[in-house]
């Protein structure tokens, strides 16, 4: 037991107070909660995935204040007073989908469907940044987000197709 | 606080089981494929519109009521015991429940071994004696209130452990060979003829080795289960291959009936083979679910699935070749030493393909197993064809270099297109020919010149183009098929199969529900498919060796005809069946189906949650798919990074059942191909155990700016023989021969015979 560390109290909880796709939330984390594991275990909000926890998958992907992150290495106290958009926010009030959520079918941009939030968090981004130029950049900028299926191609198309129509 | 659902935009919940909803114009075959046939309209994959938004619910995507949360702890010794542990720091945190270490004997025993009967991926449960048999093995498991304080505390749990000798590579010290014809006297070697005289007497020879990574599926969903007890009933939901075994192997490890354990995998988020078996982590956590009185989850973290899931053992192939000077073979030796556990033997079948691959009539293959301090290797897409293809195919394209012969014609001149050279039965169909002409042709092979280090852009940009074929077998297993034919009116009538079978991506409910829409003129709305879902009377068998698609629409083929019998309709062609069931009671019937030849005690087999597949040798013929890939690889001229803008594949898989899934079936295999090749290699640590690239950061897979074109085609020529439906084998076939492809590619452009996987910047410099 030499390597034994002390046990640490747990730290005082924190009041948070965000928005999530439009609505108002107020949540006590702990200061070590991620923001994906507190969308998910305490708002029900699973549609944003964990495929790593450490940043190097994208799956986790959503919005804060417009911009995207991997939610596993945002602590939830960071987005205190912020504006959170997860894939449930996306389609619009009457459940028409987005139409780059509608690409992603028609392009067949996806197979177990596990990264594809992430993909599409990332692929609105990727249009609102303006790195849609080529395919090349296309592809550059959405090497964040693993598709272990290998549905990179469909991803590109829809992403291509969906700025092209809307004038990204 | 607002309630849970109020973050739910739109339509909200997410769709349970049975979500199957589409959208869109109907695809065809032509505008998929670039391929002229065109039967009927296909749907497009018919449960994206609940991925793209999110709503598909996987294994850890259950927030139950009074839900608590495991991590588990693993071992930092690389072999030996566990002497004592410490857990007083980690039962202090605030929210621990349970802090479970070793369990006691009658609580909690071993599953076997899947492929020795049993259910599970290794016949060696952690935790059920103070045994640490590798590096990450788990030894404990942390239940909490909350995650962070279940990692917490499984941070504060300490051991003390005595060590042991281990080993962890084919070379090492300690590693113990056995010979797979003696130990598992039912996976013979395969022998034809004499091939040590033939090779000894052919004019040309080859003698090469090719060295083989270990390798790891790394689906992005994690391996996950989240269990509860509702009484004295077990439910888990957890994204598997093989609901079958789960439900077995866990109720074997606790003792109790299979009848009371429920399991719940509507969709896994990749599998690949590592999720076709009965896991690690489930038989403790269902314990720990009963002491606790609560539900619990547990996520498997991303660096500990390198040691709790199966990967694709480290292999050393010695491929001996022999040919006379017109390039015809005549024999070949292939030996391999591939990696296993030192608890279970894992089965290799690495000359099923080479054996089978040309017309070659002097054959010797011997496996190896090499007993190593790991888990047991397990399934990995293509999980013996891959690598066996980069060993066969490299030496095929040596051979054309050394005769000066075109890899194309060389290749076609040994087809054996009839007949099968191990069981000399024949093939049911076999394309691999038209894979390659049609493939060339799509490629542009003409214009290739042979010269090594020939082909050269401007700014000095290495070219190769290079060939490979590939086969993998066409297996099949025992299903049952539950058709429910509902009227909701004069026009429409709903559809409901429940099948043995498991939708991990690929595609099998998309694949389902056109042969639904073609043959009883339903449409695609109207038919809901069940899969992954023990709590109908399909028993869930695995889902395993691309045998889906070909065990599950033959039962539903057969309850479709009985269908049509019984409502006095004709066998074939097309029916009205919104029109026939109209103002009639919903009629429900099933069907079941088995693999050609095979004895009817596999029913018992199956419902004792048994691996039940056979192939690709039935008792009168042998079925393959096939695959061509031509591949152009770009080596940068400082730098020597080797990038693969363009891939050309053409596969024949029988009937092709899903265009649009299955074309990016193909892409997909092709995209592992290239990992595989250029990106993944497991290094393990010969100092401290274990393998040591364990994350994503350090086993690198391939991202979307590694990956080109990828121009797929498919022959669609339904098979004759194997099942009613004409359907054989895809997910892994497409894999098969993207190595040796590339690697060929990289002797063109460079001159360097790269022999072992993966290719690194290092090999081109
Ligand atoms: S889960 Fe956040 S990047 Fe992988
Ligand atoms: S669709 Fe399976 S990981 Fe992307």
């Amino acid at each position: 037991m030499d390597n034994a560390l002390p046990a640490a109290s747990a730290p005082a909880a924190v009041d948070l107070a965000f928005t999530v796709n439009g609505s108002p939330a107020k949540v006590a984390v702990d200061p070590r909660e991620s923001l994906l594991d507190v969308l998910r275990e305490r708002l029900d909000l699973t549609g944003t995935k964990k495929g790593c926890d450490h940043g190097q998958c994208g799956a986790c992907t959503v919005h804060v204040d417009g911009r995207r992150v991997v939610s596993c290495l945002t602590a939830a106290v960071q987005v205190d007073g912020r504006a959170v958009t997860t894939i449930e926010g996306v389609e619009g009030p009457d459940g028409e989908l987005h139409p780059l959520q509608q690409a992603f079918i028609d392009h067949d941009a996806l197979q177990c469907g596990y990264c594809t939030p992430g993909q599409v968090m990332s692929g609105l981004a990727c249009m609102a940044e303006g790195h849609t130029r080529d395919d090349a950049e296309i592809r550059e900028y959405m090497s964040g987000n693993l598709c272990r299926c290998g549905a990179y191609a469909g991803i590109v198309a829809a992403i291509r197709e969906t700025a092209r129509r809307t004038g990204h | 606080m607002p309630t849970r659902r109020n973050f739910l935009r739109g339509a909200g919940a997410a769709t349970a089981l049975v979500g199957v909803e589409t959208v869109g114009s109907p695809l065809t075959a032509a505008a998929l494929a670039g391929d002229e046939t065109l039967r009927q309209p296909y749907a497009r994959r018919v449960d994206a519109r609940d991925k793209v938004r999110g709503a598909v619910q996987y294994g850890a995507d259950h927030v139950p009521a009074r839900l608590t949360h495991a991590v588990p702890v693993v071992a930092t010794i690389g072999k030996g015991r566990v002497v004592e542990f410490d857990t007083t720091a980690a039962e202090a945190v605030p929210g621990v429940r349970l802090v479970l270490t070793r369990i006691p004997p009658g609580e909690l025993r071993s599953a076997p071994f899947i492929m020795a009967g049993g259910f599970a991926v290794q016949g060696y449960q952690p935790m059920t004696s103070d045994r640490v048999a590798y590096r990450g093995q788990m030894i404990a498991l942390v239940v909490a209130d909350t995650l962070v304080a279940a990692t917490e505390a499984a941070a504060l749990v300490t051991a003390r452990y005595e060590t042991e000798p281990f080993a962890v590579t084919l070379d090492a010290d300690g590693t113990e060979t056995l010979l797979q014809a003696t130990v598992i006297p039912r996976f013979p070697d395969t022998v034809m003829g004499d091939a040590d005289a033939a090779y000894a007497t052919s004019p040309v020879k080859l003698d090469a080795t090719y060295d083989g990574p270990p390798q790891h599926a790394m689906p992005i969903e994690l391996l996950a289960s989240t269990v509860e007890w509702q009484g004295e009933n077990l439910i888990v939901r957890e994204s598997t291959q093989n609901a079958n075994a789960v439900r077995h192997g866990v109720a074997y490890e606790l003792g109790i009936s299979a009848d009371r354990v429920e399991v719940i995998s509507p969709s896994a988020g990749g599998a690949f083979g590592q999720k076709n078996s009965f896991q690690m982590h489930l038989g403790p956590l269902a314990l720990a679910a009963r002491r606790v009185g609560r539900p619990v989850k547990l996520v498997v973290p991303r660096t500990q699935t390198f040691h709790a899931g199966s990967f694709r053992p480290a292999s050393r192939q010695r491929i001996r070749l022999g040919a006379d000077r017109s390039g015809r073979m005549l024999a070949a030796i292939h030996e391999i030493d591939a990696q296993t556990s030192r608890h279970d033997l894992f089965p290799m079948q690495y000359t099923e393909l080479t054996g089978r691959m040309y017309d070659i009539p002097d054959f010797r293959g011997r496996h190896q197993l090499v007993r190593t301090d790991a888990q047991t290797p397990g399934y990995m897409r293509a999980p013996f064809e891959h690598i066996a293809a980069f060993a066969l195919e490299s030496s095929v394209d040596e051979l054309a270099y050394k005769l000066g012969k075109d890899p194309v014609a060389l290749r076609l001149a040994n087809d054996a297109p009839t007949t099968d050279p191990i069981s000399g039965h024949p093939f049911t169909s076999r394309h691999l020919a038209e894979c390659l002409r049609r493939g060339a042709d799509r490629f542009g092979w003409v214009d290739r010149r042979p010269g090594v280090g020939s082909m050269r852009a401007k700014d000095g940009t290495l070219i190769g183009w290079g060939v490979a074929v590939g086969a993998y077998k066409a297996a099949t297993a025992p299903a049952t098929a539950v058709l429910r034919a509902e009227s909701l009116g004069r026009r429409r009538c709903r559809v409901t199969i429940t099948v043995d079978g498991h939708e991990m991506g690929q595609g099998i409910r998309t694949a389902i529900t056109n042969l639904i829409t073609g043959n009883l003129g339903v449409a695609t709305e109207d038919v809901v498919v069940v899969v992954g879902d023990t709590r109908g009377v399909p028993p869930q068998h695995s889902t395993a060796g691309s045998w889906g698609t070909a065990t599950a629409l033959p039962a539903i083929d057969a309850a479709m005809g009985k269908l049509r019998e019984q409502l006095g309709l004709r066998p074939s062609g097309p029916i009205d069946l919104p029109a026939a069931m109209s103002g009639r009671a919903p009629v429900e019937l099933q069907a079941r189906t088995k693999a050609p030849g095979q004895p009817d005690d596999v029913w018992d087999r199956v419902a004792a949650g048994g691996a039940a597949g056979a192939g690709p040798e039935y008792p009168a013929f042998t079925s393959m798919s096939y695959i061509a890939h031509f591949v152009e690889v770009r080596i940068e001229p400082r730098i020597r990074r080797i990038r693969v803008p363009r891939v050309v594949s053409v596969a024949d898989c029988g009937r092709v059942a899903s265009p649009v899934t299955a074309v990016s079936q193909v892409r997909g295999g092709v995209i592992w191909g290239i990992g595989a090749t250029l990106r993944e290699g497991g290094e393990v640590d010969p100092r401290f155990g274990g393998f040591l690239s364990a994350s994503l950061e350090d086993y690198a897979l391939p991202v979307n700016a590694d990956i080109g074109d990828i121009d797929v085609s498919l022959i669609d020529k339904p098979d004759p023989l194997l099942n009613s439906v004409g359907v054989k084998s895809l997910g892994e076939v497409s894999m098969v021969g993207v190595a040796p492809a590339i690697a060929n590619a990289v002797w063109h452009a460079t001159g360097r015979r790269v022999r072992r996987l993966p290719i690194r910047i290092e090999d081109v410099i």
